[in-house]
C-alpha cells in the first residue's frame, strides 16, 4: 500500500499531497515528520538522490527535484525499492510535464498537469502506469499507445 | 472452496488474455489477483496455470515484461504455489515453480530478485512461522538453481549491461542459490543508492532469522561443507546478476572466493558480513540501523561479539541517531533472544551498551524487559553474567557535564547534557531496582533454602568475617549487594531510596550470612546519619537530609523494624526451644499457636516490602519450620492461606478439611519457577497492559504504521513516544522532575517528602504497572495467588482499610520532624483490631467433630469442651457444664451459666459448636 505522496517546496510549505488508507487524524503527524525529515536531510542533497528511512515497518523514500521535495510512504510490498521505482516514475513524469528539472514557480505553474499525472501513477495506494508516455497520453485522455 | 476453484476457473480465460497480452498494468493486476486466489486455493491456481508454467509458456514469458511489480507477483505466486500442501501429491508442477522462482534470482531488479530471496528464506508476510524460516535456510543452502538451456532472461533493462555471450555460456551450469544470493547482495552493498543498500540489509537480516530459525529446530546445516558445483564460479558471475558498478573490486577484495578457492557456506558468509560491515559507513542513520540489524541476526550464539559491539558503541556516539531507532534496535535484541536464547549474556553485553552509550534515548521499559526475558533465559551458568551485565550500568561514574570522552570507550558514560543525565539516573534506578527483585534469582539464595542455620550466622556478627563469608558462598549475590550498598551511599537521592529498597527485598529472601550483613548496612546508614546530624549538621547541599545523612532514614527506619522484629522473634524462638529441650517438655498447642500467630505477622510485614512464597517462607528461621508444620497440620491450615483464610479464622477449616489433605500442591512448587514467577519473569504473566512488552510483540509482529510523533519544540527528529505510557508506574517514579502530580499513586512515591511512607511505595510497587508488580502478575494456580482469590471481598476491605490507617499513621511523618510513628506497630495495630472477632472462634475450635450434632434448639445444654472466651462478650466454658441456651445467631449461641465462673461472668456468647443441647 502507498500510504502517501507528499510535494513540498524548499521552505518545507506543502505543494501536493495524497494519503491513502491514512486516517485523518495521523496525517498531521505524517505531514510534520516527513518535513522534518526532510528539513534535517535534504539541505544539501543533490538532485534526484534518494534517500530512505523507516518508521516501525513503514518505508519512506524522499528526495529533491529542483526546488521541490517528493516524499513516498509505503508499506508491505511498497518497500524502500518499490518505492524508488515509483520516485523514478514519478520523477521522469514531473520533469516530462515541466520540460526541466522545476523551480517551485515552474511546478505551480503545471500544477494540474502534474496532478493528473500523479494520478495516473497512483491510484488508490497502488502503482499503476510506470511508462512516460503512456502517462502522458493517459491525461490527455489518449488511448495508451501501445493498445 | 467452491467459490475460489469457480473464481480460478473464471480466471482462467482472462488470465490467459492478460498474461498473453502485452499490456504490463493489465498482466501485473491480473498476476496479483492470482497469487491472492492462490493463498487462498493453491490447487486450482496450479491446475488453471498448468499450461503457463511449462517452458516457454505464458508466466515465462512475465521474466521478459518490462514491469517489476508483475515479476515481483510472480515470485510471490511461485513461491505460495511451491510451499503449498496441497500440491504435495504434484511434485512435477511444484517443481515447475520453484524453478521459476529460482531462475527469479537472476532476475536484473534488485526489488524482484530480493523478493525471490524472502521467498526462499520464508519469509512472506508478516507472520513468522519458524519451521517455514528454517526450511528457508535449509532449501538456500542446499538447492541448486539448474538451467536447462539459456534463461529466457532477456533484459531490455538499460541499467544492466551484461556480456550475453558469457553469460549464455555461464548460467549453463547450475548453481548453489547460496552462492547466487550472497554474490549478488555483495554487488548490491556496494550500489550508491541508498534504497538498495537498506533493502540488502534487510535481506541479510531475514537471511539471518531464518538461520535462527533453523538453529532453534536443531537443523543442522554444516557450514563448512563445500558447496556443490563450485568449479566453475568466478567473479564475473556477479555482474550477471545485476547492476553491479563495481564488480571489478570483487575479485580483489575477496580472494577467498575468486577462482580456485574452496566456497563454503561459512566463507560466503563471511564476505558477505565484511561488506555489510564496511556498509555501517554510510551516512544514512537508517540504513546504519539496518545494517546493525542484520548483523544483530547474523550473529553467531558461539561467535565472539566483539566486532559487533565495537560497531554498535562507536555509531552510538553519533549524535545523529533518533531514539526511535535506537528502541527499534533494542526490540531487535529482543527478537533475536527469543529466536535464541543462548544469546542472552551477548544481547544483554550488546543492551548493556545502549544503556552507557546513549541512556537518554532509549526506553528504560524496554531494556527491562531486556534484561527480565535475558535473565530467566541465560540458564543456571549465565545468570551471574547476566547479572553483572545489569550491574555494570551501576558502576558507571556519573557522567560529567560537557564530557565528550565517551567517544571510543564503551564503559564511558557520554551524557553530556542534563536530559540524557537525567534518563542516566532514571536508567540506574530501574536497574538498581532490577537488581533487588531478582539477585537472589540469579544467585540461586533463597531464605527458605538456606542452609546456614541462624544460630551460626549469628556467631558471625563480626563484619569481616561475614562478608568473607558471604562472598565465598555466592559471589552473585555478594557482588550484587556490594553495588547496592554503594548505590545507597552514592547516587542522588532517588537512587538511594530504591537501593534500600533493593536491599530490603535481598534482606528479607535470602538467609544468612547476608541477612544479617544487609541489616548491618542498614542500621550503620541510619546510625551513621544521626551522628552526622549531630556533628556536621551545616553540611547541607540544601537537600533536606531526613533523619539520617541519606534522606532516607524513615524508610529504613521502618525496614529496621521488620528486620528487628524477625531477629526478636527467632531468638525468642530458640530460647523457647531451649527450655523446651532442657525440660523435656513438650510443646503445648498454646504455645503454638502463640509462635504461629507471630509466623504469619512476620510472614506479613515481610509481604508488605516484597514478594515472599508464603507457603515456604519462614520469617522464624530455619528452625521453626518443624513447629509451624505441626500446628499447621494439626489445625489443618493451608500453607499458603494461613490465618488469612476465612475458614481457619472461624474454626471450619477443622471441621471441614478433617480429612482432606488439602493445600498441597503449594509445597510442589520448584523454588526456582516461583522466583521467576514472583519476579514476573514470565512473559505471559506481565499481562497484556505492560507497555513495554506491547511494544516488544508489536515490533515482533511487524505491526505499527501508525504515524510518527514529532515533539515541535525538540530539536530531536522524532521524540521517544513514552507519551503513549502515561499510565506507566515506572515511567512516574522515575519521574522525579515532574513538577504537577496527577494521580495520588505518583505523588506517593516521587515527591521526597511521601516516600518516607512506606505504604505508599508499596503500594505502588504493588499495583504499578510498569515493573512487573509482584501481586499482579503472580501466576494462578500458585499458592498465594489462590490465597487471593479465595479471600475475595472480605479481604480487599481488609487491606484497603489497611492502607487507609497506613496513610492515617503516615502522614504526620510527612508533616514532619516527631518520631516517625511506627510502621511496625500500626501493622500491629491493624492485626489486633483485625483478628481480635476471629480470634476467639478461630483458635481454639479444634478436636474430633465426629459427632452428629442434632440441633433442635432446646432450653438447656451441656459444654462438650472447654471454651475460653476471646472477647469480652465471649464465655469462657470448662467441658461438661450446663449451660441455658437462650438463642443462637450466627454459629454463637447465647448462653446463661447457672453460676459464674472463674472470671465471674454469667452470660455470654459461645460457638454453638461448643454445646449439646439436650432437648
Amino acid at each position: 500500500m502507498l500510504l502517501a505522496v507528499l510535494f513540498t517546496n524548499i521552505e518545507g510549505n506543502i505543494l501536493v499531497e495524497r494519503f491513502h488508507g491514512v486516517p485523518a487524524e495521523e496525517r498531521l503527524h505524517w505531514r510534520s515528520f516527513l518535513v522534518k525529515l526532510g528539513a534535517d536531510n535534504l539541505r544539501r542533497a543533490k538532485s534526484e538522490e534518494l534517500f530512505v528511512a523507516t518508521h516501525k515497518s513503514v518505508y519512506i523514500v524522499y528526495t529533491m527535484l529542483g526546488d521541490v521535495s517528493i516524499f513516498i510512504v509505503g508499506k508491505d510490498e511498497y518497500d524502500e525499492l518499490t518505492l524508488s521505482e515509483v520516485m523514478c516514475t514519478i520523477i521522469s513524469s514531473v520533469k516530462d510535464v515541466c520540460g526541466r528539472t522545476p523551480t517551485e514557480r515552474l511546478f505551480l505553474d503545471k500544477y494540474g498537469k502534474i496532478c493528473l499525472c500523479l494520478d495516473e501513477i497512483v491510484w488508490k495506494g497502488m502503482l499503476e502506469n510506470t511508462d512516460k508516455t503512456r502517462i502522458r497520453n493517459l491525461t490527455r485522455l489518449k488511448p495508451p499507445t501501445d493498445i | 472452496m467452491s467459490i475460489t476453484s469457480s473464481l480460478a476457473n473464471f480466471l482462467r480465460p482472462c488470465s490467459d488474455f492478460r498474461i498473453s497480452c502485452g499490456d504490463p498494468v493489465a498482466v501485473r493486476h491480473a498476476m496479483a489477483i492470482i497469487t491472492d486466489i492462490a493463498t487462498r486455493d493453491p490447487n486450482s491456481v496450479a491446475m488453471a496455470l498448468g499450461k503457463h508454467i511449462e517452458h516457454g509458456g505464458a508466466l515465462h514469458d512475465i521474466l521478459r515484461l518490462h514491469d517489476v511489480l508483475a515479476r515481483l507477483c510472480l515470485a510471490r505466486l511461485c513461491y505460495v504455489l511451491c510451499r503449498a500442501r496441497a500440491l504435495d501429491e504434484r511434485p512435477g508442477i511444484k517443481f515447475q515453480f520453484t524453478s521459476l522462482l529460482y531462475q527469479l534470482l537472476l532476475d536484473p531488479s534488485d526489488r524482484v530478485c530480493f523478493e525471490a530471496m524472502f521467498c526462499i528464506l520464508g519469509k512472506f508476510d508478516n507472520t513468522e512461522r519458524t519451521e517455514e524460516r528454517a526450511a528457508g535456510w535449509i532449501r538456500l543452502t542446499r538447492e541448486v538453481l539448474k538451467l536447462p538451456e539459456a534463461p529466457s532472461v532477456t533484459l531490455k533493462d538499460a541499467s544492466v549491461k551484461l556480456n550475453r555471450e558469457k553469460r549464455a555460456s555461464k548460467a549453463k551450469h547450475p548453481q548453489p542459490l547460496m552462492k547466487l544470493v550472497i554474490r549478488r547482495l555483495e554487488s548490491s552493498f556496494r550500489s550508491f543508492s541508498r534504497p538498495v543498500l537498506h533493502a540488502a540489509a534487510r535481506v541479510v537480516q531475514e537471511m539471518g532469522k531464518s538461520r535462527a530459525a533453523a538453529y532453534a529446530l536443531g537443523v543442522q546445516v554444516d557450514e563448512a561443507m563445500q558447496l556443490h558445483s563450485s568449479e566453475n564460479d568466478d567473479p564475473p558471475d556477479s555482474q550477471l546478476m545485476g547492476s553491479s558498478k563495481s564488480a571489478e573490486s570483487h575479485k580483489t577484495l575477496f580472494p577467498s572466493t575468486g577462482p580456485g578457492g574452496i566456497d563454503t557456506i561459512a566463507s560466503l558468509l563471511a564476505s558477505l558480513l565484511e561488506v555489510v560491515r564496511t556498509t555501517v559507513a554510510c551516512e544514512c542513520v537508517y540504513v546504519r540501523a539496518m545494517v546493525i540489524k542484520a548483523l544483530i541476526w547474523m550473529q553467531n550464539p558461539h561467535e565472539s561479539f566483539e566486532e559487533l559491539g565495537s560497531i554498535i558503541a562507536s555509531e552510538l556516539s553519533d549524535p545523529a541517531w533518533p531514539s526511535t531507532q535506537l528502541n527499534d534496535i533494542l526490540l531487535t535484541l529482543h527478537a533475536r533472544f527469543k529466536a535464541t536464547p543462548d544469546m542472552a549474556v551477548t544481547l544483554l553485553e550488546i543492551a548493556r551498551i545502549f544503556a552507557t552509550k546513549v541512556p537518554g534515548k532509549i526506553d528504560a521499559d524496554v531494556l527491562q524487559l531486556l534484561w527480565k526475558t535475558c535473565l530467566a533465559g541465560a540458564g543456571p551458568e549465565g545468570k551471574h553474567t547476566a547479572l553483572e551485565a545489569v550491574t555494570i550500568v551501576l558502576d558507571l561514574p556519573p557522567p560529567q557535564p560537557g564530557s565528550r570522552l565517551g567517544l571510543v570507550s564503551v564503559d564511558r558514560v557520554s551524557a553530556s547534557d542534563p536530559k540524557s543525565a537525567l534518563a542516566l539516573q532514571r536508567l540506574v534506578q530501574a536497574a538498581v531496582w532490577f537488581l533487588g527483585e531478582n539477585a537472589n534469582y540469579a544467585a540461586s539464595e533463597y531464605a527458605w533454602e538456606s542452609a546456614t542455620p541462624p544460630a551460626t550466622a549469628l556467631m558471625m556478627l563480626d563484619a569481616d568475617k561475614m562478608v568473607a563469608a558471604a562472598s565465598s558462598r555466592n559471589p552473585t549475590l555478594a557482588g550484587a549487594l556490594t553495588r547496592l550498598q554503594r548505590c545507597a551511599f552514592s547516587g542522588s537521592w532517588e537512587v538511594r531510596i530504591v537501593a534500600a529498597q533493593a536491599l530490603m527485598t535481598i534482606a528479607i529472601r535470602s538467609g544468612e550470612p547476608y541477612r544479617l550483613q544487609i541489616y548491618e548496612f542498614l542500621h550503620a546508614l541510619s546510625l551513621g546519619g544521626v551522628q552526622s546530624q549531630f556533628s556536621q549538621s551545616h553540611f547541607s547541599n540544601g537537600e533536606d537530609q531526613g533523619a539520617s545523612g541519606t534522606g532516607i532514614g524513615s524508610l529504613i527506619n521502618s525496614m529496621l523494624k521488620v528486620l528487628d522484629e524477625m531477629y526478636r522473634a527467632q531468638d525468642d524462638l530458640i530460647r523457647d526451644m531451649r527450655n523446651h529441650d532442657n525440660n523435656n517438655q513438650e510443646w503445648t498447642d498454646e504455645e503454638l499457636k502463640k509462635l504461629y500467630e507471630n509466623h504469619e505477622k512476620l510472614l506479613d510485614l515481610a509481604s508488605l516490602f516484597c514478594f515472599v512464597p508464603r507457603a515456604k517462607y519462614l520469617p522464624l528461621g530455619p528452625t521453626s519450620a518443624k513447629l509451624i508444620d505441626i500446628y499447621r497440620n494439626r489445625h489443618n491450615i493451608g500453607a499458603s492461606t494461613g490465618l488469612n483464610d476465612p475458614a481457619v479464622a472461624t474454626g471450619i477449616s477443622d471441621l471441614v478439611y478433617e480429612s482432606k489433605a488439602a493445600h498441597m500442591e503449594p509445597e510442589t512448587i520448584d523454588p526456582e519457577l516461583a522466583m521467576a514467577w514472583a519476579a514476573g519473569l514470565d512473559d505471559d504473566l506481565l499481562g497484556t497492559n505492560a507497555p513495554a512488552l506491547k511494544k516488544v510483540n508489536e515490533f515482533l509482529a511487524g505491526a505499527g504504521i501508525e504515524a510518527p510523533d514529532i515533539e515541535e519544540e525538540d530539536e530531536s527528529l522524532m521524540s521517544r513516544p513514552s507519551v503513549v505510557y502515561d499510565d506507566l508506574w515506572a515511567k512516574s517514579f522515575l519521574e522525579t522532575d515532574e513538577p504537577e502530580e496527577d494521580d495520588g499513586r505518583s505523588s506517593g512515591t516521587s515527591s521526597p517528602e511521601s516516600t518516607g511512607s512506606v505504604e505508599t511505595s508499596i503500594s505502588s510497587h504493588f499495583g504499578g504497572l510498569g515493573y512487573p508488580s509482584l501481586f499482579s502478575s503472580r501466576p494462578s494456580g500458585y499458592g498465594v495467588s489462590q490465597n487471593w482469590e479465595n479471600k475475595s471481598g472480605n479481604d480487599a476491605t481488609r487491606f484497603s482499610n489497611a492502607s487507609s490507617t497506613f496513610e492515617a499513621a503516615d502522614y504526620p511523618v510527612r508533616e514532619e520532624t516527631p518520631p516517625p510513628p511506627s510502621y511496625a506497630s500500626a501493622v500491629l495495630g491493624r492485626f489486633d483490631t483485625f483478628e481480635n472477632p476471629l480470634a476467639g472462634s478461630g483458635a481454639q475450635s479444634f478436636g474430633s467433630q465426629e459427632e452428629d450434632r442434632s440441633s433442635q434448639n432446646p432450653q438447656s445444654g451441656k459444654a462438650l469442651y472447654d471454651f475460653t472466651a476471646g472477647g469480652d462478650d465471649e464465655l469462657s466454658l470448662t467441658a461438661g457444664e450446663e449451660v441455658e441456651i437462650d438463642d443462637e445467631v450466627d454459629g454463637w449461641y447465647y448462653v446463661k451459666k447457672k453460676r459464674p465462673g472463674r472470671d465471674g461472668r454469667m452470660a455470654g456468647l459461645v460457638p454453638v459448636l461448643y454445646i449439646s443441647s439436650s432437648s
